[in-house]
């Protein structure tokens, strides 16, 4: 069966179908989106248990023609990083559908109907396999994100969509260059024109070439992500978009950008990610040290969340470009993890602002003098976010600063300085709204009620699950991890005991030469 | 003389002026829906032709005339672009007193073009965008109580004559260096001979590219477009940014990419750098408009920019990318403007962007059609605006125009601001109620046929319902009083004896 496809297709599918629900038929449009996100976790659940945990290369792959003269293909699959991220997106958004469903904004019909075209967007493009289709997906999703924004959003919409879309497809551009150039120079090597991820794998290009390859992709990546400084459209569309999407913004979407760095920009042009290490990791570092430090003077609670996810996101992309084994099964335990937590605080966010009508710290105070629940799970998801030891979101940051320490000390000492601060910022935002003197709203109006405790819940329960046992995710993408990071751990010159994968020289050696070319010895790649 | 495989254009043509003759039938409801009918049959059958001869090439005329899966191709996308403004048209002001000759028009002009596709020889080209251009100059002017549509029928005619005859000039010149007009003995003859660096072929290159992009409406060529598809009936606008380019274009495949693809490496880089100011030009001009109808105009000549990519790269690709682009251009193109007419029909301007604020909410599903339009235009992935776009810029890429690509691409995200412009306006707005259109009263053929018949198309009368304004230029006719107020939604009453177009 073509799970990865029909997993891909069936909330693209939903969404369609979506049309046909009559207008104003809210229980309709609600029902559907619920099955249909529903189906397509259950259809997730069943892949993931199918799953090899110990195969490196990409699985359940579905390769079909698209537009054969120019190499694009229908190429989906799944290896170890992708399938845990489409795991976490088929989670996150059937309870984001769930949460709408109790929640029902008006115009439902479109609000679901674009929450499951996003949903494909995303699912496909971590399951892509190849740069077009990748790129498909990557600007396909934008377009659902744009009109819910847009159009459910708050005051300042059409600002932060404009700086959104504006921000988003400069980079996009710079990477639909970078794709092409990367597909005509393989060619002009490997005397085959295509844009596949496997096919693509360790071709020979120059250094001055991977260099500028990898800096087309990296900006695009970079900005998704959003690294400090180019995080410019977060803000206002983190502000602007209903809390609802900000938490799939932050839990799922913020993924693409580090899914593109380990699946394509390092594994892809090693040399060019090997040059821009530092220039990353700096960026990373600034990055964790500046969300962190603007979180902690953010007047309201909703913008203090965006600005954690901001420096979380910095350890995962520092977990990436240390080349490390460790880090980058920490980094992809991290994203799950931050996912996770991210989900969990805005839900939180959602509901303190819902029922008291205050986003401002200074006006919320006491809750969990009327919410002892509420307070109680919003202790939980704190902890996590600051990474306490024998929270989840600790073992992911422990990988990560065991292996960025193993090769660069300073910056793994940098970065725990940013954990020290998340504790900074979210202990004020605990104790200034759960504790002290009551202030604002009651805090029995804001109780958790059995439409939140739906969707807290299960994220709990999972970050208790991997805080617990995190080797359910960790085994299963050490080979993926190991496959992705050779060749920059060869670019990198690290010793050999540390690189477990090798990677055969593309073109091989053995392939005939071209006709027409001159002949000539095929560069020397070094395997393990 | 073979004649068969050139039925397509001569079905049209004798639909063509059996429409005309059924504009004099003096029964109203055959004048009224008989050139509807008439003209779909003709495109029908027309239709139908052209997929009987669809196959390897066969001649007519002379040679004058090919069939092949070119030309049979693009009688297809002509015929189905009439067959769309056809019915785009039926509750037109311009086609309403005149249904016969303004199908018979449209007619002639879908079998200018299908000439122009199926040309063997320079004499059939230059007639057959002789043809589409006379029907296109009237057709523009047909609102003739519009001042703007005059304009633009006079704008169109002037800078459309000067446009045939510098391509006529260029087409003479063709023929005195290569000393034929058959397009595949000059093809031969270029072949065989070196011809490289002959003046007489340059200035033959130069002026035929430059007369063709007249027609393109290519940069900087294209000064007349924005002027001509606001000022024209908006179907006729919708079916010159479509068929009329697609025949353009096809004339420069005809041209450029088969008889003179040996002289490719002459002319690339004049058509490079047509294709580059027109999508430099178009995307940027497009930016600042206020008005649908003149954005789509701008945004109809970056995609001649697009479009003339695939030309310029001169490959079998690169006319292969062409010909895919030109199809999803006037699927999307249709539907934009398709967009326009509608809500032309519910309130006043309704060509001003504003006219459209709130209107997705209003209308999903017309909204839904403008978004996958607006987007497939802009080159979203995975519509197939991004994958025509995509196989065009890879054709350029692969002949080493890969900075042309790079301004197409680059154009193409410029695009996405106006574009989206348009789809935020359309979601994001407020709805504004607009002024309902006014309800357009042609008087009724009677006793006083004679006088109105002709004053009637001259000065037709803008007739605001509300009984307590006068009418402002009101024919003393007492049938005419009373008519209710147009609803917004459209549906104009009609009244025994009179005709009044309803919005």
């Amino acid at each position: 069966m073509p799970w990865v496809t029909a997993i891909i297709l069936l909330p693209l599918f939903g969404a369609f179908t979506m049309l046909a629900v009559p207008p104003g038929g809210v229980v309709q449009a609600r029902v559907h989106a619920f099955l249909t996100a529903g189906g397509t976790l259950a259809l997730l659940a069943i892949l993931v248990g199918l799953f090899d945990r110990d195969a490196g290369g990409p699985q359940f792959e579905d390769r079909h023609g698209w537009v054969s003269q120019v190499g694009l293909e229908w190429t989906v699959n799944v290896d170890g990083v992708s399938i845990w991220l489409m795991l976490l997106t088929g989670a996150m958004f059937f309870l984001a559908i769930a949460y709408a469903c109790f929640r029902t904004p008006d115009r439902a019909r479109g609000f679901l109907g674009l929450l499951l075209l996003a949903e494909a967007g995303l699912l496909g493009l971590f399951a892509a396999g190849n740069l077009v289709l990748f790129y498909v997906f990557w600007e396909a999703m934008l377009i659902p994100f744009y009109f819910l924004i847009g159009m459910w959003g708050g005051s300042d919409r059409v600002r932060a969509t404009t700086r959104f879309v504006i921000y988003t497809m400069v980079g996009s551009l710079l990477m639909l260059v970078a794709i092409l150039a990367t597909a005509f120079i393989a060619r002009d090597i490997t005397g085959q024109f295509t844009f596949d991820f496997e096919a693509l794998r360790g071709i020979a290009f120059s250094r001055e070439e991977s260099i500028w390859l990898f800096a087309g992709f990296a900006i695009a990546f970079i900005i998704k992500l959003p690294l400090w400084p180019f995080h410019g459209w977060m803000p206002a569309a983190y502000r602007a978009a209903p809390i609802l999407v900000t938490g799939l913004l932050a839990a799922v979407m913020s993924k693409a950008g580090v899914y593109g760095l380990i699946k394509i920009g390092v594994p892809l042009f090693p040399e060019g990610a090997e040059y821009f290490q530092y220039h990353i990791i700096v960026l990373a570092l600034a990055g964790i040290a500046y969300g962190s430090v603007v979180a902690w003077r953010q007047p309201t609670i909703r913008m203090l969340v965006a600005y954690s996810s901001l420096a979380h996101l910095g350890f995962v992309a520092l977990g990436i470009m240390a080349f490390d084994n460790e880090a980058g099964q920490g980094a992809v335990l991290q994203m799950i993890n931050h996912g996770i937590v991210v989900a969990a605080a805005f839900t939180i966010v959602g509901i303190i602002t819902e029922r008291s009508g205050k986003e401002e710290i200074d006006e919320i105070g006491g809750l969990a003098n009327g919410a002892p629940w509420l307070a109680g799970v919003f202790l939980i998801v704190a902890m996590a976010s600051l990474a306490i030891p024998g929270s989840n979101a600790f073992v992911g940051e422990f990988f990560i600063l065991t292996g960025v320490f193993r090769h660069h000390w300073w910056a793994a000492a940098i970065a725990c300085i940013g954990i020290a601060y998340a504790a900074v910022y979210m202990l004020r935002l605990y104790q200034s709204a759960m504790n002290g003197p009551r202030k604002g709203a009651d805090g029995a109006r804001v109780e958790m009620r059995l439409r939140d405790t739906v969707v807290l819940l299960p994220l709990i329960a999972a970050m208790g699950v991997i805080a617990l046992w995190p080797a359910a995710i960790v085994g299963g993408t050490t080979r993926t991890v190991e496959r992705l990071m050779a060749p920059a751990q060869i670019a990198a010159d690290r010793p050999a005991d540390q690189i477990r994968a090798g990677v055969a020289p593309n073109p091989p050696a053995a392939a005939l030469p071209l006709p027409g070319d001159p002949v000539e010895a095929p560069q020397e790649v070094p395997t393990q | 003389m073979k004649v068969v495989p050139a039925l397509p254009p001569l079905i049209v043509a004798a639909g063509a002026c059996l429409v005309l003759l059924l504009g004099l039938v003096s029964n109203r409801r055959i004048k009224r829906d008989g050139p509807l009918w008439l003209g779909s049959a003709t495109i029908i059958g027309a239709a139908v032709m052209s997929l009987v001869l669809w196959g390897d090439r066969q001649e007519a005329l002379g040679g004058g005339y090919r069939a092949d899966r070119f030309s049979m191709l693009l009688n297809l996308v002509f015929l189905a672009c009439a067959f769309a403004v056809l019915l785009l048209s039926t509750r037109e002001p311009a086609g309403v007193d005149r249904r016969g000759e303004y199908a018979c028009l449209l007619l002639t002009a879908t079998a200018g073009m299908m000439l122009v596709a199926g040309a063997g020889d320079l004499i059939v080209m230059f007639l057959g965008i002789e043809i589409l251009s006379v029907a296109l100059y009237v057709l523009c002017a047909l609102e003739v109580w519009r001042e703007r549509s005059l304009e633009a029928g006079l704008k169109y005619l002037i800078v459309g004559a000067v446009g045939s005859s510098i391509f006529l000039y260029g087409l003479a010149f063709l023929f005195g260096a290569t000393g034929s007009v058959q397009l595949s003995v000059i093809g031969e003859q270029l072949a065989v001979a070196s011809f490289t660096e002959e003046p007489l072929l340059l200035v033959a290159i130069a002026l035929v590219a430059s007369g063709l992009a007249f027609k393109a409406s290519a940069a900087p060529f294209h000064m007349w477009t924005p002027d001509v598809y606001q000022g024209a009936p908006t179907p006729i606008t919708a079916f010159m940014a479509t068929a009329t380019k697609v025949a353009a274009l096809a004339a420069f495949l005809r041209i450029f990419g088969s008889a003179l693809t040996d002289l490719v490496d002459t002319w690339q880089i004049a058509i490079a750098v047509i294709a580059a100011a027109s999508i430099v030009i178009g995307n940027v001009a497009a930016l600042a408009q206020r008005d649908l109808k003149r954005l789509l105009a701008y945004s109809s000549i970056a995609q001649a920019g697009y479009l003339l990519t695939g030309v310029a790269a001169g490959t079998i690709k690169g006319a292969e990318a062409v010909l895919y682009y030109l199809i999803a251009y006037a699927a999307m193109t249709l539907a934009a403007f398709a967009i326009v007419i509608i809500r032309e029909r519910e309130v006043e301007d309704g060509d001003r962007l504003e006219a459209l604020a709130g209107y997705g909410r209003a209308r999903p599903v017309l909204g839904v059609v403008a978004t996958v339009a607006m987007l497939s235009l802009a080159g979203f992935p995975p519509l197939s605006g991004f994958i025509g776009k995509f196989l065009l810029f890879g054709a350029a890429v692969e002949q080493d125009l890969t900075w042309l690509a790079v301004i197409g691409a680059v154009g193409s995200m410029v695009s996405l601001g106006y574009y989206l412009r348009v789809l935020r306006v359309m979601w994001f707005g407020e709805p504004e109620g607009g002024t309902p259109r006014k309800m357009l009263t042609i008087p009724a053929p009677g006793p006083a046929r004679s006088r109105w018949s002709a004053s009637a198309s001259a000065r037709p009368c803008w007739w605001t319902s509300a009984a307590t304004r006068p009418p402002p230029c009101s024919p003393p006719d007492p049938r005419s009083a009373g008519v209710g107020r147009a609803p917004p939604w459209g549906g104009g009453t009609r009244r025994p004896g009179g005709r009044s177009v309803g919005p």
